[in-house]
């Protein structure tokens, strides 16, 4: 589902970003990518998601290359990213027209695109909010409703970039359970390495733009490897 | 002070008195804005006490009609009238036609300017209660959406929409830092330190927007978003809404038609 070949990003200040990062995803996988702040895993992210262009290397992401315009186009139906910050996602004025707002952009008729928002809204747990401000949200909805506007667009490939992020313990919680009860592949980016090991079954170490080790969840077992690249082990 | 300001700017957000069943407010959203921006341009142009008077119970009665709250009204009225004190007492003097009803030392207060005094008052707040009675019969996205329908530049549309959105973020931001200021004993005064600190502040706030835009612009490109604003907001016309807009903009004429020839 996602396929990933020496990849190389630089910023336009020269800075590198990635650097050579190379990995696959299976369909229906779940994965956690996880590294120190400056390892690169939300620039990946924006790469995967055609935002960025990368200079070198070849990326496949359910079945289509960001580096092609044509196929950038289709990236939106297919991969789905949730922010960091839901405030940088929540741009319309009600929670029903900002979950809209994505398959409004895939032309849908209006009567499927009410149908997609009553679903993910229900799916998040959010029916009866659809006319709620955004600012008006807690931390959690935010992010409830930032989740649903990725769902409603139905994508084969979600991104979650540190999705447990300015959440309260239960609503982390609650972010763990949707997270295991959502469809499709996953590739989570985060340093929350307990809400890691409760999502996924495998982990890709990242650092300083480079893919530094991949394997099983239970590699975050290894103390001296969480704490060369800036983490801590979960595994208590 | 940053906090008042911070109060006063969510205070204007009229959403969450947004009345969603009054008569107003279920007409269609483009027939009320092409009517109350009529009524909006017609006060404006009034230049009798009058119809300026007139004007301003129309504007109550149709607050009323939308069901505003009063409380809400009220107290965003009080803080207009108290910003325009010093225009309408200095107004009286500097009008020198008419009869001079007061005089000392040069200065002299004419009826004309009483009533000019008078006519900027009752336009002003007959203005700003029609504005606030549309911004509270419609959710502030779908007087947009109307707006552009009616013709508005989608790009100025989607500018309010986003800027309205974030100002509340960038106030937040605001916020904090004026904590995060506060807690390391900066005090605002009038001294070169203090402007130095207001200056980072501000430059912090504009990078901040800057880098938060960039975000947004990422997360909007992430959804498909290709340049055009779509909306499931849609509009169906009654003849009801052909009904206001005629009583609106027939009052609105018989008040300019007064003010011209009377």
């Amino acid at each position: 589902m996602i396929d990933i070949r020496e990849l190389r990003y630089a910023y336009p200040d020269g800075r590198v970003a990635l650097d050579g990062v190379s990995f696959s995803v299976a369909a229906g996988e779940s994965v956690g990518l996880i590294g120190p702040n400056g390892a690169g895993k939300t620039t990946l992210f924006l790469c995967l998601s055609g935002v960025f262009r990368p200079r070198l290397g070849c990326v496949n992401i359910a079945g289509l290359d960001p580096a092609d315009a044509a196929k950038r186009k289709q990236l939106p139906a297919k991969v789905g990213v949730v922010f960091q910050n839901s405030d940088d996602q929540l741009f319309s004025s009600t929670v029903a027209e900002d979950v809209a707002f994505g398959p409004l952009n895939l032309h849908l008729p209006a009567d499927e695109v009410r149908q997609r928002v009553a679903e993910s809204l229900g799916q998040v747990g959010m029916i009866g909010q659809e006319d709620r401000v955004p600012f008006q949200l807690s931390g959690g909805e935010k992010r409830r409703a930032a989740i649903a506007g990725v769902l409603a667009m139905r994508p084969e490939v979600l991104l979650l970039d540190e999705p447990s992020m300015f959440l309260d313990p239960r609503g982390r919680r609650e972010l763990i359970r949707l997270i295991n009860g959502l469809p499709g592949t996953k590739l989570i980016a985060s340093h929350d390495l307990a809400l890691v090991r409760d999502t996924c079954s495998r982990v890709i170490v990242m650092d300083a733009g480079k893919m530094m080790i991949e394997g099983p969840a239970a590699l975050m077992k290894d103390v001296q490897l969480m704490e060369k690249h800036g983490l801590e082990t979960p595994f208590v | 002070m940053l906090i008042e300001l911070y109060a006063n700017c969510m205070s204007l957000n009229p959403e969450h008195v947004t009345t969603r069943d009054s008569w107003l407010a279920l007409r269609d959203a483009r027939w009320r804005l092409a009517a109350f921006v009529i009524a909006i341009v017609g006060v404006a142009l009034l230049r009798q006490p009058g119809p300026a008077s007139v004007a301003l119970g129309l504007a109550i009665v149709l607050a009323i009609v939308g069901r505003v709250p009063g409380a809400w009204l009220r107290t965003r009225l009080g803080l207009l009238l108290f910003a325009l004190i010093p225009f309408l007492i200095l107004l009286p003097f500097t009008v020198n036609r008419g009869e001079r009803l007061w005089e000392w030392q040069g200065l002299a207060i004419t009826d004309a300017g009483l009533i000019v005094a008078a006519t900027l008052a009752l336009k002003t707040v007959a203005l700003v209660t029609l504005a606030f009675t549309l911004l509270a019969t419609a959710p502030l996205h779908v007087t947009l959406c109307a707006a552009s329908k009616l013709g508005v530049p989608k790009l100025i549309v989607q500018l309010v929409l986003l800027t309205y959105r974030y100002v509340f973020v960038l106030l937040d931001e605001l916020s904090r830092l004026r904590v995060a200021l506060r807690v390391r004993g900066f005090r605002n005064a009038t001294s070169m330190h203090a402007f130095r600190t207001i200056g980072q502040v501000t430059g912090t706030l504009l990078v901040r927007g800057s880098d938060r835009a960039e975000r947004v612009s990422h997360a909007m490109r992430c959804r498909g978003f290709d340049g055009h604003f779509r909306t499931l907001t849609s509009f169906h016309s009654k003849p009801a809404d052909a009904f206001m807009f005629l009583l609106l903009v027939g009052a609105t004429s018989g008040l300019v038609a007064w003010d011209v020839l009377g």
